[in-house]
């Protein structure tokens, strides 16, 4: 092993970033940073679970609340994965809340000739939207804010044009309905979906070389290209993942609403960029954590769940949440900048 | 588009303008009255005649959604249907770039500016700008901040739907039980006066017997209201209706309601008029209501604007002029007669 080029580059990350040699390729040995971000945000998940079973004792700490919880965390969830990827090769995708619509809207002008086919639509529409984004960055090499921003415009512009601004009913097709509202032993589809991206996307960045080569893309460029890393295709790739995941999130909330709406979606990049980055994933690239974002993603759940439960005023809730986030990330820094 | 010209043609008659009118008053005594009181050459009793060609120019906000979406359509469509009015529409990203489109149409002299404002308070100034430059403004759905600044105003009342809607639960849960709020955007009038109407009424109808166990704002957006219906859901065991201020929006709360399966635990009332809200209403069982907000209100509006233009006033008003102020209410749609009001929803 020691004498591929990614393992080569990873010495030469290393150095450029003065960091352990281990850091930055998200491997094996996972850097300590990381490890610690990840114990500082299972705390605040325990400290918002315990905070939520003092205050409403009767409806939040109980199983069936632990489903709404991740079923409401499935939408954001696969975008953030997606958006992990994203982030670690130093970029960012600000179109997925509307890809989301977009790919809703594309399934269901064809939901008449079936389910499996608005499932395929959806998922290959976002793929597309995805990959235009992609090659403009990777090829075009246009700034991913730029690229991902005119997209953003883009693919609600699409949406709105395809379903003529009103949403489409997917009432009669139970095979959609089945990914908002079906089980598989026992367990909500869209949570064992949710589960199962997470996982993938775990052993996709951290068991794979692909994994090594997305996140060598996003720290030292151009020692990763010496090194032999397929960056441009490598880049292009992680916006193909976000659009294909955009698709399935879109799946996931269509059968939810038993609906596909043009105005779905609405600021869920936010959300899913937010979820990634108080994970532990750098925003500057080259360091990567799933189970960060994930713990990530169950943070902004819980304490929406738990808000909403309260019936705390919206006010309180914007300010509560962002006091949340700052005071997460705030602790989880353990280095002078 | 048939269905959406019946549509307007009704929404016109709604709201009293003269258009569907010229049949039924041809020769009865309005059109004698009219003219001994105003002494105007034209008979007002038939408006649909043809007048001067006039220009009239309409300013809205961005139409990405429901409602909205149909504003624009409704103001072209009224247009459509008069050769004598060569009409104009943009639309506006913010309330920025709005008054510097209506500083634009100023220059471009309209006999007549429709204007829904993205923000009443922040295009007050326009509007004056264009009240002193000669051009009668119509002001459609949000309120300016002084009269100065509209000819004349048509707008839909929030507060009454609130209203309405309490009154319609209290009477359906003979003022006992849990009560759900599940509002708009948060921190602007139109969510402002839906609730207060609401939260005013049920306190003065029932008292304390029906109580409002959850308020939270879902943005007119389905997707957050079937967010935020799903953990309202998770935290009370009982409730026996929902408020909610928009027909789009409970698509989303329907949902989440269904997916638990709790439909028939609770009614629920809309706002707005969507035709998907009339189906529901008509199946009978969790959607019990609506409350017409309807976006002919902007075809009323350029039809007003022409009769403006051309210095007539309506058919079925004595006044030789339009009126300052016309509040469209908000009809309630129930099963007992959404049968007839079927027209008037909109997709």
């Amino acid at each position: 092993m020691s004498t591929s080029p990614v393992d080569e580059y990873r010495g030469v990350a290393g150095r450029d970033d003065g960091e352990a040699p281990s850091s930055g390729l998200g491997r094996l040995a996972l850097p300590t940073r990381i490890k610690l971000q990840e114990y500082t945000l299972v705390g605040v998940v325990l400290a918002l679970v315990v905070i939520g079973a003092v205050l409403e004792p009767d409806s939040f700490p109980t199983a069936n609340n632990l489903r709404a919880i991740l079923t409401q965390a499935s939408v954001v969830g696969v975008l953030a994965i997606g958006m992990t990827f994203v982030i670690a090769t130093a970029g960012i995708d600000l179109s997925v809340g509307s890809a989301v619509a977009a790919s809703g809207i594309a399934g269901g002008l064809l939901i008449d000739s079936g389910d499996l086919v608005f499932v395929v639509v959806a998922l290959g529409f976002g793929l597309g939207l995805g990959a235009v984004n992609g090659g403009a960055i990777a090829y075009g090499k246009v700034v991913p804010f730029v690229a991902t921003l005119a997209m953003l415009a883009i693919a609600r512009g699409l949406a709105l044009l395809m379903s003529d601004k009103n949403p489409i009913s997917l009432l009669g097709s139970d095979g959609v309905r089945w990914f908002g509202t079906g089980e598989i032993v026992g367990i909500p589809a869209s949570i064992v979906i949710f589960l199962g991206v997470a996982i993938a996307g775990w052993i996709l960045l951290n068991r794979t070389r692909y994994g090594r080569h997305v996140v060598a893309a996003g720290g030292n460029r151009e020692a990763a290209r010496i090194a032999g890393v397929p960056v441009r295709r490598v880049v292009f790739s992680v916006y193909c993942l976000t659009g294909l995941l955009a698709g399935l999130a879109a799946v996931l909330l269509s059968g939810r609403l038993a609906s596909a709406s043009p105005v779905a979606g609405e600021l869920l990049e936010l959300d899913a960029i937010g979820a990634t980055v108080i994970g532990g994933t750098s925003l500057a690239g080259g360091r990567a954590t799933v189970v960060g974002t994930f713990l990530g993603v169950m943070v902004f759940a819980i304490i929406f769940n738990l808000l909403t439960q309260l019936n705390l005023a919206t006010e309180w809730q914007q300010i509560v949440k962002g006091v949340i986030i700052l005071g997460a990330v705030l602790i989880q820094r353990p280095e002078r900048i | 588009m048939s269905f959406t010209r019946r549509l307007l043609a009704v929404g016109a008659a709604l709201v009293l303008v003269a258009a569907a009118c010229s049949d039924d008053d041809d020769g009865d005594g309005a059109e004698a009255d009219t003219d001994a009181e105003a002494g105007a050459a034209e008979g007002e009793a038939d408006t649909s005649e043809p007048g001067e060609t006039v220009t009239v120019a309409a300013s809205v906000p961005p139409t990405d959604h429901g409602w909205l979406g149909q504003i624009a359509a409704k103001a072209q469509e009224a247009a459509d249907q008069w050769d004598d009015v060569e009409f104009r529409l943009v639309e506006a990203e913010d309330a920025d770039s709005q008054a510097s489109q209506i500083q634009t149409l100023i220059n471009e002299e309209p006999d007549v500016l429709v204007v829904l404002p993205y923000d009443g308070e922040q295009l007050t100034p326009v509007a004056e700008q264009a009240m002193e430059a000669g051009i009668p403004v119509v002001n459609v759905d949000r309120l300016f901040a002084t009269p100065e600044a509209a000819r004349a105003t048509i707008l839909g009342d929030n507060y009454d739907i609130g209203v309405k809607a309490a009154e319609f639960l209290a009477e359906q849960l003979d003022c006992e039980g849990n009560v759900v709020e599940i509002q708009g955007i948060a921190g602007i009038s139109v969510t402002q006066d839906r609730t207060q109407g609401f939260a005013d009424t049920i306190e003065e109808l029932c008292g304390n017997g029906i109580e409002i166990v959850a308020q939270q704002p879902a943005d007119f957006l389905p997707d957050m209201g079937l967010q935020v219906m799903e953990a309202i859901l998770q935290a009370n065991d009982d409730i026996d209706a929902v408020y909610t201020h928009d027909d789009d929006m409970s698509e989303g709360v329907v949902a989440a309601i269904e997916n638990a399966g709790r439909e028939d635990e609770m009614i629920l009332t809309g706002a707005g008029g969507s035709c998907n809200a009339f189906d529901r209403i008509e199946e009978g069982g969790l959607y019990a209501a609506t409350y017409l907000y309807s976006p002919t209100m902007a075809g009323s509006a350029v039809n007003l604007a022409r009769l403006i233009a051309q210095d007539r006033g309506m058919a079925d008003l004595v006044e030789p002029e339009v009126p300052s102020e016309i509040i469209v209410p908000p009809t309630q749609v129930t099963q007992d007669n959404v049968d007839e009001l079927r027209d008037l929803c909109f997709d």
